[in-house]
């Protein structure tokens, strides 16, 4: 689902009225900062294309070159209004570095922008999923009956090593599963990116961001079972 | 032009400085010192004495005098439990209200109590702007540090403190940085350092790297209620249990735990505190002391630094062995335990080629140069230390800006109405990292009204979060489904309101007469202080016999001893009239002898000889 609608590619300058570029930050006529854009998106506004590896060094850089343009430090005798689009600007660029400095969070991102992962999505996969995706079904089962096992355990009045090694091994699976998710995801995001790189049809590119759309909610399964785990065990 | 300092409002001392041709610089007194014990005190005619002088009150007058209010500041009376033992004077307030702390038959807020430090900075500031021959030597504005791990309720109070005093606050800054601010300035240094910062009231640790002039911090954390204060309490309650014992070990006659003596006796344990940083053993009321003996008490307050670094290490995504550089801050870092502690986490001696009391205050000095003069040498990047969040159902925390977020950030979050026709939704903001809204610390209750009557869940509420370069938050609100885009007002319920702020400003002018008149009273004491002083070195000058014998008229030395008598006596009087007086008399006394030593010292120095002895 990639937006269809293009974006204006000129900005009007609030301060003088000259034309800027739409993705210029500062007026070329008065030199004045404008207003952060309405349509803006975390990769352009740090200048790097839409690609999940970025190298980090270099948005390091960049973060950095922007913030020396926009932060509010350098705008304190300036007008109102100016010393608004400061902040603004300031602020979104600190959203956007932290964003996109994170892999997970720049892919969970990507879909968002991409119209790939609905809010509701994002709400299901921050908190506790219901519903357990396909794909984990068998760990999930297994664990569980470990998990029943070990309170009963507990409830016996079994030492806390003998429960706690069983617990043990019973994250092994979800570790080895999660090393395996990783792996995918990083495999599925190179694709992407190699999408990118060449013309391709929107068919090909809604089927790549699914499968990160599924990893994604999978991944936040995953870590909430592991989380599951780390609770009983401080129990 | 009006000109701009730097503040470091301190728990135990206060200090102001400012940038001189590109360098930060410490404003000192006539005595060189620029520590002003942060200290407020009342008397009985009103008059309000901040500094030397209100510490020196702790003695005599107690009860009507405020140490340590740094750490009221944002709180209320619920934060303060047990936090209240053995201080002299009285807090009281409400749940969710200002702390107010009572000073004779005035009661004062934190930010008031506050305002009086930094109005004695200030005048201290322009009274030095005005002897270097400035023009216009008026101070309007000022950076405020305060700790890192200061909460917005506390960052607003100090703010609220600075209007108070006629300050315009241009910024508040986070100590750790301000200190790594100023470090940072002559080495071009590139790296990653760790600023330890244990004051006297509060614990910072911060991590920033630093490259091509920009200070991004990383992350931080620390104890806002960690310091000097509590190691003092620690003994002072150890020794006050000794005393009360069938066979104490310290010796203190007459000792009957008043207000005054329990601060005299507060004071002594600072001092071998001090004295144990240079010293293997000192004296505490007559009873030797080793440091052994002191790091064995302090020993836990010391392990408490510990664990925030390592919980900012891990936030920051690094190891100890990742730290370049390790910078102590906070008069409590002269403790050699601490500097051994510290040096054995990050495995490195820690730096402390700057003063550690003074180095915060020139980095704010230096904050509000770039300020004022758009200077882009060096940015600061600051981050906010503390979780900021809404209360969702079931009074769970829905975190919406993240710790160690680099500011300004913003976050939003939409809300919706439950009934038909509701025009108003009640939002809880809170800060902190615990799960529940019970552990967190509550920045604001507050209700959104205004919402167009819709049916319920229609209304699509966004409330946009923003805490800005200071890390203050303020909260603005919109409605999304109507075709005007709605701004729905947002009134928080905590800390003082504009209006009450406006009305402490205004208080404080009426005040002032009584202010000026403790001012007055305390130059006049300075000024006999600092006769004293001279008059004290020509008298024990190796060269005075000499003179006495040769120079001096009959009499004369003896009408010198009784005058610096006279002095001496009403020093400590609140009679200016009698300090001035002596003060004069003495002058004219000495007059004559102060002639002949200058014209001892300028022979000599003619005849190429030494006058070091002079």
């Amino acid at each position: 689902m990639i937006s269809e609608t293009t974006a204006p590619t000129i900005q009007e300058c609030r301060w003088c009225g000259a034309g800027a570029p739409a993705d210029a930050s500062f007026c070329p006529q008065c030199t004045k900062i404008l207003p952060l854009p309405r349509r803006r998106d975390y990769f352009t506004f740090l200048g790097v294309p839409r690609r999940l590896n970025i190298d980090p060094a270099d948005l390091e850089q960049r973060f950095r070159d922007r913030s020396r343009q926009f932060h509010p430090d350098y705008f304190y005798n300036a007008p109102l209004a100016e010393r608004r689009a400061s902040l603004e600007r300031s602020s979104y660029l600190n959203d956007a570095y932290r964003t996109l400095k994170q892999p997970i969070a720049r892919i969970a991102y990507l879909l968002e922008l991409e119209g790939a992962l609905t809010p509701a999505d994002k709400a299901a996969g921050a908190g506790a999923t219901k519903v357990v995706p396909p794909g984990l079904l068998e760990e999930v089962f297994a664990l569980n009956e470990e998990l029943d096992e070990v309170r009963d355990l507990r409830s016996g009045g079994a030492s806390k090593d003998e429960w706690t090694a069983r617990l043990q091994r019973a994250r092994q699976p979800i570790e080895d599963k999660r090393a395996e998710h990783e792996r995918r995801i990083a495999e599925v995001s190179r694709q992407w990116d190699a999408l990118l790189g060449r013309p391709a049809g929107d068919a090909e590119r809604a089927g790549v961001l699914q499968a990160l759309g599924e990893l994604m909610l999978e991944r936040n399964y995953i870590t909430n079972l592991l989380a599951g785990i780390e609770r009983e065990l401080s129990q | 032009m009006s000109r701009v300092v730097g503040i470091d409002l301190g728990t135990t001392n206060s200090l102001v400085a400012y940038v001189k041709d590109g360098v930060p610089v410490v404003i000192r007194d006539q005595d060189g010192d620029a520590l002003v014990p942060s200290i407020v005190s009342t008397a009985a005619d009103g008059a309000v004495y901040t500094g030397r002088e209100a510490q020196r009150r702790l003695l005599t007058d107690a009860n009507r005098t405020v140490y340590s209010v740094k750490r009221f500041m944002g709180k209320d009376v619920d934060d303060l439990r047990g936090d209240l033992r053995l201080l002299p004077f009285q807090v009281s307030g409400e749940s969710g209200g200002v702390v107010r702390i009572g000073l004779g038959d005035r009661e004062l807020t934190p930010p008031e109590v506050s305002a009086f430090i930094l109005r004695d900075l200030k005048h201290r500031a322009e009274q030095f702007f005005a002897e270097q021959g400035e023009v216009d030597n008026e101070v309007d504005r000022a950076v405020i540090t305060v700790p890192a791990y200061f909460n917005d309720a506390q960052r607003t109070a100090t703010r609220d403190a600075g209007r108070i005093a006629g300050l315009e606050v241009l910024r508040i800054i986070n100590e750790p940085t301000a200190a790594s601010l100023a470090y940072g300035l002559d080495q071009r240094h590139t790296g990653v350092i760790a600023v330890f910062d244990l004051g006297g009231g509060t614990f910072d640790i911060s991590i920033l790297r630093v490259e091509g002039g920009v200070f991004q911090v990383l992350s931080t954390n620390g104890d806002t209620h960690l310091g000097g204060d509590d190691i003092d309490l620690l003994i002072l309650e150890h020794v006050l249990a000794d005393l009360a014992s069938p066979r104490p070990t310290f010796e203190a006659p007459g000792f009957t735990r008043t207000s005054e003596q329990i601060q005299a006796l507060r004071q002594a344990i600072i001092q071998a505190k001090r004295d144990l940083s240079d010293r293997e053993e000192t004296l505490l009321l007559g009873v030797p002391v080793t440091r052994a003996q002191l790091e064995q008490w302090i020993a836990p307050i010391v392990e408490r630094t510990l664990e925030p670094c390592r919980l900012a290490l891990a936030d920051a995504n690094l190891r100890a062995s990742d730290i370049d550089e390790v910078v102590l801050v906070g008069g409590s870092t002269r403790i050699p335990l601490v500097r051994q502690r510290v040096g054995e986490l990050f495995g490195r001696t820690p730096h402390s080629e700057l003063n550690p009391d003074e180095v915060v205050a020139l980095g704010a000095a230096v904050q509000a140069d770039i300020l004022v003069t758009g200077n882009r040498d060096l940015l600061l990047l600051d981050v906010t230390p503390l979780s900021l969040g809404i209360e969702t159902i079931g009074g769970i925390v829905s975190k919406i800006i993240l710790r160690n977020s680099t500011i300004p950030a913003t976050g939003s979050e939409m809300f919706t109405t439950a009934v038909d026709n509701q025009t108003a939704v009640d939002i809880h903001v809170l800060q902190g990292e615990r799960e529940l809204v019970t552990d967190n610390r509550s920045l604001a209750r507050f209700k959104l009204r205004g919402i167009p009557p819709m049916p319920a869940g229609m209304p699509r509420v966004q409330v946009q979060f923003q805490i800005d370069a200071n890390g203050i938050l303020s909260v603005t609100a919109s409605e999304l489904r109507t075709e005007v885009e709605q701004t729905i007002e947002v009134k928080p319920s905590y800390g003082l309101t504009d209006d009450e702020v406006e009305r402490m400003l205004i208080e404080s002018f009426e005040h002032a007469e009584a202010d000026v008149a403790a001012r007055l009273l305390i130059e006049a004491r300075n000024e006999a202080a600092s006769v004293i002083t001279a008059t004290e070195k020509s008298l024990r000058s190796p060269e005075f016999p000499a003179i006495a014998q040769s120079d001096l008229a009959p009499g004369e030395q003896k009408r010198i001893e009784q005058a610096l008598a006279g002095l001496k006596h009403v020093m400590s009087s609140p009679n200016r009239d009698a300090i001035l007086q002596w003060t004069k008399a003495l002058n004219d006394a000495t007059q004559h002898l102060a002639e002949v030593m200058m014209n001892r010292s300028v022979r000599a120095a003619l005849t190429g000889k030494n006058v070091d002895g002079l």
